[in-house]
């Protein structure tokens, strides 16, 4: 049995969402998630078995997305809208709905600077603790709080939450 | 004590400690302006999860589960069957992936590669092939119906993954497929835990009824054809 594979295959779909928290449209997100599965293919070697695979895949996904985005330019940002439509298909109205609201608060996650929207992304998208979140990025527990507390500010004063 | 904004925060996402937490209520009890800002925090919360979770709730794109099928290695040199944009990005690495299952399917794993299809291999299988609905096992058979062009489909549910197969020549060709609910940490997967958006598949897919437990004997016997 392949208990690495079928591991990995069941965290797909959070990689998926991590990868659209993370990204500027749905086909960057399939990208850096098939990126992040080849890594990890490669990677398999350094996988401890019985330590968190999903720990360590958000790792690995994020360092893709740093890779990338280092070596990108920020055009694509102008599509967003656009992407956002061609993906709709032939999708049910709630689909088109949840595409469209995704695309709202996708906008809005785009314009976060990148350190505030991988803490975000972690915390309140893939729902994992400060802690674990923290130990991700490799970064102390009051950084990561100061990034949220800024990161969350920008996001409710753009999506119109604000208390 | 006046909490600040990050432990308003911490508490809205209950990462406080219960002494801390209490502290942050006594607050909030004297100025409820300060619960506003507690349930903005949750409603972003609530918020971001909605619009990003259709992403985690869409079937496993076939390339991820054809990457993912445990009888696929590595290959050291770079194919151009890839979209090009990501072959533009520079990305194509050493890492892309072939199905060699060739003459080992009692080694492979539930899917592999066939042509450009994605299709049930294994002891999947052979689930698929025999089993009925009614049977338990570590693979669970959720309904079997016919198609509207005739064929037999079945969704299936197992450790790794679930998902619809239809019947087409002598392989079950994998239509959707999702991992399994509740796969995280050591959570033990529970019987019959159908997964509701791959049924609502399934019925958008099924002409006319699901196959009842005799219409179902009746097709396997005769091969699924």
């Amino acid at each position: 049995m392949a208990a690495f594979e079928d591991e990995l295959l069941g965290l797909v779909p959070r990689l998926r969402r991590f990868a659209q928290a993370l990204s500027h449209n749905a086909a960057d997100a399939d990208d850096l998630c098939q990126a992040s599965l080849e890594k990890a293919l490669k990677a398999r070697a350094q996988w401890e078995a019985g330590t968190r695979m999903d720990s360590w895949m958000y790792r690995i996904m994020r360092n893709c997305w740093i890779d990338t985005t280092r070596s990108r330019t920020r055009a694509a940002e102008t599509f967003l809208p656009e992407e956002a439509g061609l993906e709709v298909g032939d999708d049910g109205a709630r689909a088109i709905e949840a595409r469209v609201e995704l695309g709202e608060v996708a906008a809005a996650m785009q314009r976060l600077p990148d350190e505030q929207r991988e803490a975000v992304a972690l915390v309140l998208v893939e729902g994992l603790a400060y802690k674990e979140a923290a130990a991700i990025l490799d970064i102390p527990m009051g950084t990561l709080t100061s990034r949220l507390v800024r990161g969350r500010q920008a996001l409710m004063a753009k999506l119109g939450e604000a208390a | 004590m006046i909490p600040d904004e990050a432990m308003l925060m911490a508490y809205a996402d209950g990462e406080l400690d219960a002494l801390t937490a209490k502290r942050v209520e006594r607050a909030i009890a004297a100025d409820p302006s300060l619960a506003d800002v507690v349930a903005a925090h949750r409603a972003l919360r609530e918020r971001l999860g909605q619009a990003f979770g259709a992403a985690s709730e869409e079937p496993v794109p076939a390339r991820f589960a054809a990457m993912l099928a445990s009888n696929v290695t590595p290959l050291p040199t770079p194919r151009p069957a890839w979209p090009r944009r990501w072959i533009e990005a520079g990305a194509i690495a050493a890492s892309l992936v072939l199905a060699v299952a060739v003459g080992h399917q009692w080694q492979s794993g539930p899917v592999k590669v066939s042509g450009d299809r994605v299709v049930a291999s294994g002891s999947l299988g052979h689930a698929l092939d025999t089993q009925l609905a009614s049977a338990s096992g570590d693979t669970h058979m959720l309904v079997s119906f016919r198609d509207d062009r005739g064929s037999y489909c079945r969704v299936f549910a197992t450790a790794a993954i679930d998902g619809i197969a239809c019947r087409d020549q002598d392989q079950w060709v994998l239509r959707e497929t999702r991992s399994p609910l509740h796969t995280a940490g050591s959570e033990y997967r529970q019987a019959g835990s159908a997964d509701a958006p791959l049924m609502a598949s399934a019925q958008d897919m099924m002409k006319g009824d699901p196959l009842d437990a005799a219409a179902e004997r009746r097709a396997r016997d005769a091969g699924w054809r």
